[in-house]
């Protein structure tokens, strides 16, 4: 579905991503797990089109340009970016409304609408509300919920998790499980790496720019040298870039 | 009316038409220091059509509202890469290119500036300002102001809901341009004389002070704004030398109470809409 290749992001002189290869098949949940400033989410940035690139990205057998979120969106790509990139001074159904912003079928959009608050009851409840004023877990279901509403078939996440309550964090990931039994395909940024890889399918572990590890998620979650660089602890290590 | 209210209630509506042209372009969270310089492209575009021409006003302003809007593309389209202070500075610079592009413009009179034009009634002012009002406020219930929030919130936010920020944007920019167009050919017939100098840094300042003393959240706030700024120096009158000092006292303190001006939606609802609502 997804096939990315000799990928590489620069920030100015900086070569952030250092020639990544990747694939991601439909159905699947694909980890891409590593330290801070490992590259993660310059590449879901490269991919879902916030940022221009060398290399390949080709989606459904079609390369994409660099740069056009609003078409990679409307192909069927949809992000939510770290930090979840809510629109903080509208109100939750004000965000939820624009989620459906590249939708023709209005009608049924609307009625996805209705759907979303059904499946986040809490959302309902706080429609009104200013989507600056929800909590780091509710913002996170807004965020997931509004990039949803624009139907995409691959979903990337940076880091869901991030600033998350353990129990929320679990509830995060129990959605994103859901997500796949839906029939959704997942790219899953994520630094908390153990609970990562018991959901994902296949994982890329990402060090300073480059893949240095991938295959299942269960070999590698049973793998010396991830474990010794990321599982150590039962939440997610910092490690700098060396 | 009097003449002297005459005069300055035209002149609020001059000044409403120009706030409102900024509010427009700061709906999409872009600051415009220039709208001056469209307003001048307006003034001398709609008063070479009149005098020159022998043109309608009203089809004068609408083609010099035009004009102003295609410049207003042109420019937007790199100007607006650049983002709050930068593109203030940008637009600052854009103003001050056409009033001295304008200065060196014999044509139409260079700096010696430009007359014939024949006066307009205060009423054909307020009907632009009014008209124009109406189809903003209708902006702000349509989908469309929906986006120009979204991307005012959050550029990266918006883009990746499927929104093109760039055309948002430089459309905004577009509206806003000929908005102020407007209210320069309203300015040139109301005044009958132009000259470079009227549209200088000093106008485009007044426009946003305008509209952060009304209210830089809804588009009623312009005509507040608008009225205040005319009107509050004549009130202060009596204090002769001391009224600018005591303008500029009443505004610092009005912004430190209300920093997002004198009106706001929570205040326009429990005006209007609660009533509505209930
Ligand atoms: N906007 C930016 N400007 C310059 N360097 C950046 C920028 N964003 C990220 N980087 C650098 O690129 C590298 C990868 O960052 P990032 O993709 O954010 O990593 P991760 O998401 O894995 O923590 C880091 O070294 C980071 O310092
Ligand atoms: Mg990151």
């Amino acid at each position: 579905m997804l096939k990315v290749r000799g990928l590489e992001v620069f920030y100015g002189p900086i070569r952030a991503v250092r020639g990544i290869d990747l694939d991601v098949e439909s159905g699947e949940i694909i980890a891409l797990v590593g330290g801070n400033g490992a590259g993660k989410t310059t590449t879901v940035r490269a991919i879902a089109g916030l940022t221009p690139y060398k290399g390949t990205i080709t989606y459904d057998g079609k390369p994409l340009t660099p740069n056009t979120a609003e078409l990679n969106l409307r192909a069927g790509l949809a992000l939510v970016p770290e930090g979840r990139g809510i629109l903080g001074r509208m109100t939750v159904e004000e965000n939820l409304s624009m989620g459906t912003y590249c939708r023709k079928d209005h009608a049924e959009a609307a009625r996805d609408i209705e759907r979303m608050f059904e499946r986040f009851p809490i959302l309902k409840e706080r429609r009104h509300s200013l989507a600056n004023l929800l909590s780091g877990g509710e913002q996170q279901m807004l965020a997931i919920a509004r990039a949803l509403l624009s139907r995409p078939r691959l979903l990337l996440l940076d880091e869901p998790s991030l600033g998350l309550a353990p129990k929320t964090t679990t509830a995060v990931f129990e959605l994103i499980s859901s997500l796949r039994r839906d029939g959704l395909t997942v790219l899953l940024v994520e630094q908390k790496a153990r609970q990562t890889l018991k959901i994902a399918d296949r994982a890329y572990l990402l060090e300073t720019g480059r893949v240095v590890m991938s295959g299942r998620a269960a070999d590698l979650a049973n793998d010396s040298l991830m474990s010794q660089a990321f599982l150590g602890g039962a939440t997610s290590p910092e490690i700098g870039s060396p | 009316m009097s003449t002297y209210y005459a005069g300055l209630f035209a002149d609020i509506g001059i000044l409403f038409l120009g706030a409102m042209s900024v509010y427009i372009i700061l709906a999409t969270g872009q600051l415009s220091l220039g709208n001056a310089g469209f307003m001048g492209i307006g003034a001398y575009v709609a008063s070479f059509l009149t005098v020159e021409m022998q043109w309608p006003l009203t089809a004068a302003l609408i083609a010099a509202a035009l004009a102003a809007a295609a410049i207003g593309i042109v420019v937007g389209f790199p100007a607006l890469r650049l983002k709050g202070i930068y593109l203030a500075i940008a637009t600052l610079g854009f103003g001050e290119m056409v009033r001295s592009f304008l200065l060196n413009f014999d044509r139409m009179g260079g700096s010696g500036g430009f007359h014939g034009m024949k006066h307009v009634s205060l009423e054909y002012i307020w009907l632009w300002g009014g008209g124009i009002f109406v189809l903003i406020v209708l902006l702000e219930r349509s989908r469309l102001w929906l986006e120009m929030r979204a991307v005012h919130d959050d550029e990266t936010a918006a883009n990746l809901v499927g929104l093109n920020t760039t055309a948002t944007k430089v459309g905004a920019f577009g509206f806003g341009a000929a908005v102020a167009a407007v209210s320069g050919g309203l300015f040139a017939h109301h005044h009958v004389y132009i000259e470079p100098g009227n549209f200088g840094f000093e106008r485009s300042i007044d426009f946003v002070l305008a509209v952060i003393l009304g209210g830089s959240t809804v588009g009623a706030g312009a005509v507040v704004g608008a009225g205040l700024l005319v009107l509050l120096p004549e009130w202060l009158r009596f204090l002769a030398d001391w009224r600018l000092a005591a303008f500029g006292v009443l505004l610092v303190l009005v912004l430190l109470t209300r920093r997002q001006g004198i009106l706001d939606r929570p205040l326009l609802d429990k005006l209007s809409l609660r009533r509505a609502r209930a």
